[in-house]
């Protein structure tokens, strides 16, 4: 491919978002070599098998130290996926649902939700609308900035979003004293020379993505992360999941999700801010539709407005500007 | 091709691609993305915040009384890679922004482009409009013109 080709597509890719829309699993995509699913070795019946199978396998792991212990500082941003690939053929807007993917009653709700964002242009239930967090799997989706911190005994994979915060208990087994499960989940592992091996359980029932099936309380994966080093200084860190989920699959499905240094955004000076739904979502969904509350209007929520201690000094959470919107309390 | 010009212009080319596809907190079904108009106006607010920046403006009506407009942009991560910052757009300042309206008439849209006083163009769009350089150069010849509206720009064609 020559420059001029590239040029060309760069420019038909900006000026034609009604085509860029129509490749949902993208997120980045187009950054190095193209992304290949691993499965694994054999099939296993559960994830706590998978995750047994590959332990014994690095004969019980490798034992970091601090020093030791592979490096994945600094900030990430999406690098593509092929998430898509798993539920919609082809790939895209335009694609069907994968028949025979998802049990009789996961595959009849998500064609439903598949015929909603496609004729519709949105799906009638997308969690984030209810400020409900963005949890496990959707962590592999969220486009925003990452930062993976790895230490011997734990490793903090982590999302700008929320803050979601996955915590992988290095060489230890699950745990859940709750007694129920949550939006992340238990997330043990152990390492492999470079390659970190994860197993995620007790999680929340929840949507995958907005384009995605459902999932049930039964979900679970199987992960192994891994930074590799493409020609021409291209790096990826790229996690191969394997998804087990009684409920929704018929057996086990296979993605990879990939991360590219975000060393444009460090240059422009991003630094991760946490943020949260309560204060900045003023999302609703309102007579068959995704609709936003405005200044003013009844629910709006001002996420730079003053705290509920407004007649105290000082509780605008906008003291650079101190700007006003109607609706706020004086 | 030298080798060292592939890699940056794909990494360009993925990042043109994150800037539309990647961004969206929600659906934009919200927004007439058929239709693209100006306004111009006073910046009330810049609200740089993710999911979504706001851009908030009061608008003159023709009757003398003023009108705040919401516009939704794209996410801080996305908007710091096209050189749009939390300062860009300052309260008091005159704009004028391209944008695709709510389907149910209330004053806010889905952000294309803004022009600042300057002259400047820069481009916090999300999904729900066009801010990219095409639509700016395509809204230059078209304000020259004096539309407000594709619809009327396209009909007179």
């Amino acid at each position: 491919m020559n420059l001029r080709w590239i040029a060309v597509a760069g420019f038909v890719m900006v000026s034609s978002p009604s085509v860029l829309f129509a490749q949902p699993g993208a997120f980045g995509g187009g950054y190095g070599p193209a992304l290949k699913v691993v499965p694994p070795p054999q099939a296993f019946a559960t994830s706590e098998d998978h995750y047994k199978y590959l332990l014994a396998q690095a004969k019980g792991g490798t034992k970091h130290t601090i020093t030791s212990v592979p490096r994945w500082d600094g900030l990430w941003v999406t690098a593509g996926n092929t998430h898509m690939d798993i539920f919609i053929d082809p790939p895209g807007f335009k694609g069907k649902v994968r028949p025979g993917v998802l049990t009789p009653p996961y595959e009849k709700a998500y064609t439903e939700r598949w015929r909603q964002q496609t004729e519709l242009g949105e799906v009638q239930y997308d969690r984030l609308t209810h400020c409900e967090p963005v949890g496990y799997p959707r962590f592999l989706l969220e486009p925003y900035s990452h930062e993976f911190i790895n230490l011997p005994q734990e490793s903090y994979l982590i999302n700008d979003f929320g803050p979601s915060i996955r915590r992988v208990y290095i060489n230890q087994e699950h745990k859940n004293v709750y007694g129920t499960h949550s939006w992340f989940g238990d997330t043990i592992g152990f390492w492999d020379g470079q390659k970190l091996i994860t197993n995620t359980k007790y999680l929340l029932p929840a949507d995958f993505t907005r384009w995605s099936p459902m999932t049930s309380n039964q979900f679970e994966s199987v992960e192994t992360w891994e930074l590799k080093k493409y020609p021409d200084g291209v790096e990826r860190l790229e996690v191969q999941v394997t998804f087990y989920d009684r409920y929704a699959f018929v057996k086990p499905v296979n993605a990879v999700y990939a991360w590219r240094r975000g060393t444009d955004l460090e240059k422009a000076g991003h630094r991760v801010q946490h943020w949260e739904c309560e204060t900045s979502n003023n999302d609703v969904f309102d007579k068959g539709t995704t609709t936003s509350k405005l200044p003013g209007e009844q629910g709006f929520k001002d996420a730079r407005g003053s705290t509920l201690f407004p007649d105290l000094p000082g509780q605008s959470r906008d003291p650079i500007y101190n700007t006003t919107l109607p609706g706020e309390k004086k | 091709m030298k080798t060292a010009l592939r890699v940056p212009l794909v990494a360009l080319i993925a990042s043109c691609l994150m800037s539309a596809v990647a961004v969206a907190h929600h659906s934009f079904a919200m927004f007439d993305r058929s239709v693209e108009k100006v306004a111009t106006g006073t910046v009330v607010r810049w609200q740089f915040n993710s999911p979504h920046s706001w851009l908030y403006i009061n608008v003159k009506n023709p009757d003398g009384t003023e009108t705040l407009w919401s516009f939704e942009g794209s996410a801080p991560p996305q908007l710091l890679q096209r050189g749009v910052t939390g300062s860009s757009f300052e309260p008091g300042s005159t704009v004028t922004v391209s944008y695709c309206p709510m389907k149910d008439g209330r004053p806010a849209g889905g952000l294309g482009w803004v022009r600042l006083a300057n002259g400047k163009f820069l481009n916090p769009a999300d999904g729900g409009c066009d801010g990219s350089d095409k639509a700016i150069e395509k809204w230059k010849g078209w304000m020259a013109a004096g539309y407000t509206s594709s619809t009327d720009a396209l009909k007179a064609k």
